[in-house]
C-alpha cells in the first residue's frame, strides 16, 4: 500500500466525476432536494376523512349526532345519501372512506333510555388509515355517549364519572411530527443508494471498458485503485449528508440534539459499510447493467421497507427480522434517531455501530479477496 | 416489419446470452415481492413497554393485564423507580412506559378519578402514535367496564342510554395491511425492472458504439424504437404474470376484479414505464448517467409520492398536483382497487386514461428526441 | 451519372462556437481509394460522420453515390457502408449472428444473407469460427469481420474511419490487401488514417488541418509538388544533439527527427552534405552517413502542416 499512488487515482476519479456535471449534481444536490420535497410531502397524519351519512332518522337528535363528527377536525362531512345502495357506490369510487348509517328509531330509542346502534362502514383497503379512522369514530361516539349519559345522570342528580384517565407524555417529538422521524430515515435511505450505486458502477465501468486491466499491474495496486475510488465517493457522500442535515435544520427545525462528533462517526461507518456492499456487488457483476440492477434491488426498496424506516421491524415475521440484519440502514437509522432526535450518548447506540463495522469488514473482506484473486 | 423483427431477434439473442441479466429480470422481482411483501406491514404489535406500578394492588394489576393480553404490548420491564425509565427509553429497550400512581386503587375504590401517566418514545412518530391510540383504547375499555359495573347496581330505569358504533370493514375485513401493501410492492417492483432495462437498452448501444453502426443503416427511427421496446415489453408482460401469480397465490390476496382488466391496465402501465425508460435513454450519454437519472429523478420521488405508504390526501396541495405526473400513482390505485375492492371499468377508466395520456406523451417525447439525435 | 462517387462542396460543421469542419470541398472518383489524412481532432471523423448521415452539416452540400446528402438520406444509406474506429459489432453475439443481423436490417433476402455470409467468412478468414462470440476474436479478425459486415449489402461506397488503429502491423497489411480487393471490384473506398505509410496505398489523398483542407492530390503529386529542395537523410551518433545543432543553422530549410535519423532540407545537395558533415564534426558528433532521399509523405505533410500553422499565425 502506498499513499502516494492512491493520490493520482483519487484525483483522476474527481476529474471524471467533475466532468460529468449531471452525475455530480445528482450525487450532491439531489439528495438535499429530495429531502426537502419528501419532508414536506409525507406524513402519516390521518385527517379530513371523507364521511358519507345515511340518516334515516332526521330528528334534531340525530342531526346533532352527525354534527359531532363534522365538528371534529378528522372528518369531512361530504355526502348525504338517501338510499343504502348509494353508500357502496361512494366507497367503491373512493369518494368516501367512512359511511355512517343512522337507524330510523335512533332518537326515539335514546329518549326512551334504550341503547341505539349506529352502523359504520369503512373502506379497509388501507388498513393503516382504516385503523386510525376506527379509533376516531369510537372517540366521537364515546364523547357523544358521555354527553347523553351526563344529561341522563343529571336528571337523577348524579355526577358523570370517568374512572381512569390517561395522561400521555411524548418524548423527543411531542407533536409526533412525521417529518422529524422521516428525515433521519431519508438520510440513511439516500446515502445508502448513492453510495452503493456509485461505487459498484464506477468499478464495473472500468472493468467493462478494460481500463481496469490497464491499471492493474500488481495485486497491491488493485487495493490502491479501489481505495482511491472509494475515498472519492466517500467524500461526495459526506458532503451530500451535510447538505441534507442543513436542509433538515433550516426547513424542518430538526436540530441535532446529540454530538456532532458521534453523528459523523456514525455516518462514516455507515458509508464504509455501504461502500463495502457496493464493492461486493462490483465483484459479482460483469456489466454495469447487472451491477445497477443488483444495487437497486438490494438498496432501493429494502432501505425503505426492510430497514425499520417506515415499517416496524418488530411486526415482521421472524425470518424477515433476521434478514433485516443484512440491511445496513437498519442499524444506522437507530443510531441516527438516537443522536439527532434523542440526543443520547454512544452508550445507547454503540452496538449499532459495532454491527455496521462488522458488516463493513465482512463485505470489504470478501470483495478484496475476490478482487485480488482475479488480479493474479 | 422485417427490420423490426430482426432487431427483436437480436435483442433476444443478447438477452439470452447474459444469463445473469436474464435471471435478474425474472427472479429479482419475484424474490423482492415475496420478501418485501412480508416486511411491508404497518401493523404495530409486540410493542415493548415498561411498567412502574407504585400501587401494587389487585386493581392496578388487572389494569396492567389489559395491556399484556391485548396482543399489542409486551411488558418487558417492571421497574421500581422513575429514574429507571429514562435509560430504557433512551436505549430503545422499550417504546413506552406506564406509570401507575400509588393511590390508583384507593381513588377507584372511592369513586375518585385516577390518572395514569404514559411516556412514549416519539422518535418513531408513526409507531408512537399507534401505540398511544392502543393504550387509550385499553384504558377507555377498562373505564367503561368500571362504569358498567357501577350501573349494574342501579335500577334499569336510571341507567343512561348509550350509543354504540357497530363498525363493519369492507374490502379488507381483517384490516390486514399485507393485502394493502403487497399490490403496492408489486407495482413498484414492476416499475423498477422494466424502467431499468429500457433506460439502459439504447444508451448501452450508444456507449459501446453499435448505435452508430445501426444509424448508418437504412433503419428508420420508429423501427429501431419499436424493435428495442418490444422485447422489454415482452419481458415486462412475463414479469407482470409472475408477480400477479405471487400476489394472488403466495400471499393469498383476493382478486375481486376482472383478470382481463387487470392485464389490460398492467399493459397500459408498462407503456408508461417503457416510455420513461426510453426517454431516459435518449437524454443520457452513458449508462451511468442513465442509471443515476432513473434512480434519483424517477424511482425515489415516484416511490414516495405515489401513495404507496404515504396517503396523497395528506400532502400539501402543490405536491398533490405534482403526483398527477406520476404514473405509479394511477397504477397503485388501479391494482389496489382491482384486488381488494373488485371495482370495474366505471371506477377505473379515469386512471386508465391518465396512463394512456402519460404513456403517449412520454413515448412521443422520447421518439422526437431520438429522431433529432439521429437526424 | 458522373464519374464522381462523392462530391463535397463547402461542407461545414459547427459545434456551438467551435468550427470542426470549415468549408471543405473535394471529389472522390468512382472506384478509387481515397485517403483522408490529418492529426487527431483535425475534423476527419466529423466529415465522415456528415457524409454517412450521422451528423447534420451546418453548411455546404454533398452528394454521395449520386444521392443528395440532405434530401435523399434513405437512398444514400442503402448505398454506403461504414466502419468506425471502434469495433462496433455486438460482442455478445456470434460471428454468424452479427452478419445475419446486419444482413437483415439492410433488407437482404435470407438466401442472399447466406451467400454473403460465406463471402464475409472467407474474406475475414473466419471459416470454422462462425459460432464464436466476437468478443473472443483478436483485433485483426474483429477488424476484418467489421469490414466484411460494412460491405455485406454490397454498397458502392464504403467509409472507413481509422480502421487500423490499434492493430498489429501484419493485420494492417492484410487489411489493406482487402481494401485493394474492394477497390478492384469497383467499390469506392474513403479511408481516414494517421498512418502515413498507409496513405501511400491511396490513389488520392487530402490533408486536413484544424478543420480546413490544406492539400490534395495523388501521393506522387504531393511528394513532388510541395517540396522543391533536396532532403538529406543523416545518420549521426547523438541525434538529439545533432538536431539541436543543425536547427539554428541559416542554411537549413527544414529539419525533423525520423526515428534515429534526421531529415534535413537544404538549398543544395552537395553544399548541404558538406556543411552538415563539417558542422557536426566541429561539435564532436560523428556522422556515419548523409544521403539524398526522395521525400516521404511524412516529410511532405510535416512541411505542409508547418506552413499552414505559420500562415494561420500570420
Amino acid at each position: 500500500m502506498n499513499i502516494k499512488r492512491i493520490r493520482p487515482v483519487v484525483i483522476k476519479e474527481f476529474r471524471q466525476i467533475r466532468r460529468d456535471k449531471r452525475s455530480l449534481g445528482v450525487l450532491l444536490v439531489f439528495p438535499a432536494l429530495l429531502v426537502l420535497l419528501i419532508g414536506y410531502a409525507l406524513n402519516f397524519d390521518v385527517k379530513h376523512i371523507s364521511l358519507a351519512v345515511f340518516n334515516q332518522d332526521m330528528s334534531p337528535t340525530s342531526r346533532e349526532f352527525v354534527r359531532s363528527f363534522s365538528n371534529s377536525e378528522y372528518f369531512d362531512f361530504t355526502y348525504t345519501v338517501e338510499r343504502y345502495e348509494e353508500i357502496s357506490a361512494l366507497l367503491d369510487q373512493e369518494k368516501a372512506l367512512v359511511a355512517a348509517v343512522i337507524p330510523p328509531d335512533f332518537s326515539s330509542d335514546l329518549l326512551a333510555g334504550r341503547n341505539a346502534t349506529v352502523q359504520v362502514l369503512i373502506d379497509g383497503s388501507n388498513s393503516n388509515t382504516a385503523t386510525t379512522a376506527i379509533g376516531y369514530i369510537n372517540a366521537v361516539v364515546q364523547t357523544y355517549s358521555g354527553n347523553v349519559a351526563t344529561t341522563a345522570l343529571a336528571r337523577y342528580g348524579k355526577e358523570p364519572y370517568v374512572p381512569v384517565s390517561l395522561q400521555p407524555r411524548v418524548w423527543y417529538n411531542p407533536e409526533l411530527l412525521s417529518a422529524k422521524f422521516l428525515v433521519p430515515g431519508l438520510i440513511g435511505f439516500i446515502l445508502m443508494l448513492s453510495a452503493v450505486v456509485s461505487t459498484s458502477l464506477s468499478v464495473v465501468r472500468e472493468k467493462e471498458r478494460g481500463t481496469m486491466d490497464q491499471m492493474m499491474v500488481s495485486r497491491l495496486q488493485t487495493a490502491e485503485i479501489i481505495l482511491g475510488k472509494t475515498i472519492s465517493y466517500l467524500f461526495i457522500a459526506l458532503v451530500a449528508s451535510v447538505l441534507v442535515l442543513l436542509i433538515g435544520y433550516v426547513f424542518f427545525d430538526i436540530a441535532i440534539r446529540g454530538s456532532f462528533f458521534w453523528l459523523y462517526v456514525a455516518i462514516l461507518i455507515f458509508l464504509i459499510a455501504a461502500l463495502g456492499q457496493g464493492l461486493l456487488i462490483s465483484t459479482v457483476a460483469q456489466t454495469q447493467q447487472v451491477a445497477f440492477i443488483i444495487s437497486v434491488f438490494t438498496t432501493l426498496l429494502p432501505s425503505l421497507i426492510l430497514s425499520g424506516f417506515i415499517f416496524p421491524i418488530r411486526s415482521m415475521p421472524w425470518a424477515l427480522q433476521l434478514l433485516s440484519n443484512l440491511s445496513p440502514p437498519k442499524f444506522f437509522l437507530i443510531a441516527l434517531r438516537d443522536i439527532i432526535l434523542k440526543g443520547v450518548g454512544p452508550s445507547a447506540f454503540w452496538d449499532q455501530l459495532v454491527y455496521l463495522s462488522i458488516f463493513a469488514a465482512v463485505t470489504l473482506g470478501i470483495s478484496s479477496v475476490r478482487l485480488l484473486r482475479k488480479a493474479e | 416489419m422485417k427490420t423490426i423483427y430482426h432487431i427483436v431477434v437480436k435483442e433476444f439473442i443478447q438477452f439470452r446470452r447474459d444469463r445473469r441479466m436474464m435471471m435478474l429480470s425474472f427472479v429479482a422481482p419475484v424474490l423482492q415481492l415475496i420478501i418485501l411483501g412480508y416486511a411491508a406491514t404497518t401493523d404495530v404489535k409486540d410493542i415493548p413497554m415498561a411498567v412502574y406500578n407504585q400501587d401494587k394492588s389487585a386493581t392496578s394489576r388487572e389494569y396492567i393485564r389489559g395491556f399484556a393480553t391485548s396482543g399489542y404490548f409486551i411488558i418487558e420491564h417492571e421497574v421500581q423507580s422513575l429514574a429507571e425509565i429514562d435509560p430504557l427509553i433512551e436505549h430503545g429497550r422499550v417504546w413506552m412506559a406506564l406509570v401507575i400512581p400509588p393511590d390508583f386503587s384507593d381513588n377507584l375504590l372511592a369513586r375518585r378519578p385516577a390518572s395514569v401517566q404514559i411516556i412514549a418514545d416519539g422518535s418513531d412518530a408513526n409507531s408512537a402514535g399507534i401505540s398511544l391510540s392502543y393504550a387509550s383504547q385499553i384504558t377507555a375499555k377498562y373505564s367503561r367496564d368500571i362504569v358498567a359495573e357501577t350501573f349494574e347496581r342501579t335500577p334499569q330505569a336510571m341507567r343512561p342510554a348509550m350509543v354504540n358504533a357497530e363498525t363493519r370493514v369492507w374490502y379488507n375485513p381483517d384490516l390486514k395491511s399485507r393485502n394493502f401493501m403487497v399490490p403496492g410492492v408489486l407495482a413498484m417492483v414492476l416499475m423498477i425492472i422494466t424502467m431499468t432495462l429500457t433506460s439502459l437498452g439504447v444508451v448501452k448501444e450508444k456507449e459501446i458504439g453499435t448505435l452508430e453502426q445501426l444509424l448508418v443503416t437504412p433503419i428508420k427511427p420508429y423501427q429501431l424504437i419499436i424493435g428495442k421496446l418490444l422485447p422489454f415489453a415482452i419481458i415486462g408482460v412475463v414479469d407482470v404474470i409472475l408477480v400477479l401469480v405471487v400476489t394472488r397465490w403466495w400471499f393469498g390476496v383476493p382478486l375481486r376484479g376482472s383478470v382481463l382488466l387487470l392485464f389490460g391496465m398492467s399493459g397500459l402501465f408498462l407503456l408508461t414505464t417503457l416510455g420513461l425508460g426510453l426517454f431516459i435513454s435518449t437524454v443520457s450519454k452513458t449508462q451511468q448517467q442513465a442509471m443515476m437519472t432513473a434512480q434519483f429523478l424517477f424511482f425515489m420521488p415516484f416511490i414516495y409520492l405515489s401513495g404507496f405508504t404515504f396517503p396523497i390526501e395528506n400532502m400539501p396541495q402543490g405536491i398533490q398536483y405534482l403526483t398527477f405526473g406520476i404514473p405509479l400513482r394511477y397504477y397503485i390505485v388501479i391494482i389496489r382497487g382491482l384486488f381488494l375492492e373488485g371495482v370495474g371499468v366505471a371506477e377505473l377508466w379515469l386512471q386508465g386514461a391518465a396512463l394512456i395520456a402519460f404513456g403517449g406523451a412520454i413515448l412521443t417525447m422520447a421518439v422526437m428526441r431520438f429522431k433529432k439525435r439521429m437526424g | 451519372m458522373t464519374d464522381d462517387a462523392i462530391e463535397v462542396r463547402n461542407l461545414t460543421k459547427k459545434f456551438g462556437g467551435f468550427t470542426a469542419v470549415d468549408k471543405v470541398s473535394f471529389t472522390v472518383k468512382r472506384g478509387e481509394i481515397f485517403g483522408f489524412l490529418g492529426a487527431n481532432g483535425a475534423g476527419k471523423s466529423t466529415t465522415i460522420r456528415m457524409l454517412t448521415g450521422l451528423l447534420e452539416p451546418t453548411g455546404g452540400a454533398a452528394t454521395v453515390g449520386g444521392f443528395d446528402l440532405k434530401t435523399q438520406t434513405d437512398l444514400l444509406k442503402k448505398n454506403i457502408g461504414y466502419m468506425s474506429q471502434r469495433f462496433s459489432l455486438y460482442e455478445d453475439m456470434t460471428v454468424e449472428e452479427n452478419v445475419a443481423f446486419f444482413g437483415g436490417v439492410y433488407g437482404l433476402p435470407k438466401q442472399r444473407v447466406q451467400e454473403r455470409m460465406k463471402w464475409v467468412l472467407a474474406m475475414a478468414g473466419l471459416e470454422g469460427r462462425e459460432k464464436s462470440l466476437t468478443k473472443t476474436l483478436s483485433g485483426g479478425w474483429k477488424q476484418r469481420l467489421a469490414l466484411g459486415t460494412a460491405v455485406l449489402h454490397e454498397p458502392t461506397i464504403v467509409f472507413l474511419d481509422e480502421p487500423t488503429s490499434g492493430v498489429d502491423p501484419v493485420s494492417r497489411r492484410k487489411f489493406w490487401e482487402l481494401i485493394n480487393q474492394l477497390s478492384e471490384q469497383g467499390i469506392t473506398v474513403l479511408v481516414t488514417t494517421h498512418y502515413l505509410d498507409e496513405a501511400e496505398y491511396c490513389n488520392n489523398i487530402i490533408l486536413i488541418n484544424a478543420g480546413r483542407l490544406i492539400a490534395g492530390g495523388s501521393p506522387k503529386e504531393l511528394k513532388t509538388q510541395h517540396i522543391t529542395y533536396p532532403i538529406l537523410d543523416v545518420d549521426a551518433d547523438d541525434v538529439v544533439a545533432a538536431l539541436e545543432t543543425l536547427r539554428t543553422q541559416s542554411w537549413v530549410v527544414e529539419i525533423s527527427l525520423f526515428g534515429t535519423y534526421l531529415h534535413v532540407g537544404v538549398r543544395d545537395e552537395r553544399q548541404g552534405t558538406q556543411l552538415i558533415r563539417s558542422t557536426l564534426a566541429s561539435r564532436g558528433i560523428a556522422v556515419k552517413r548523409v544521403e539524398r532521399i526522395v521525400p516521404s509523405l511524412e516529410d511532405v505533410f510535416l512541411h505542409l502542416l508547418e506552413q499552414d500553422t505559420k500562415r494561420r499565425g500570420a
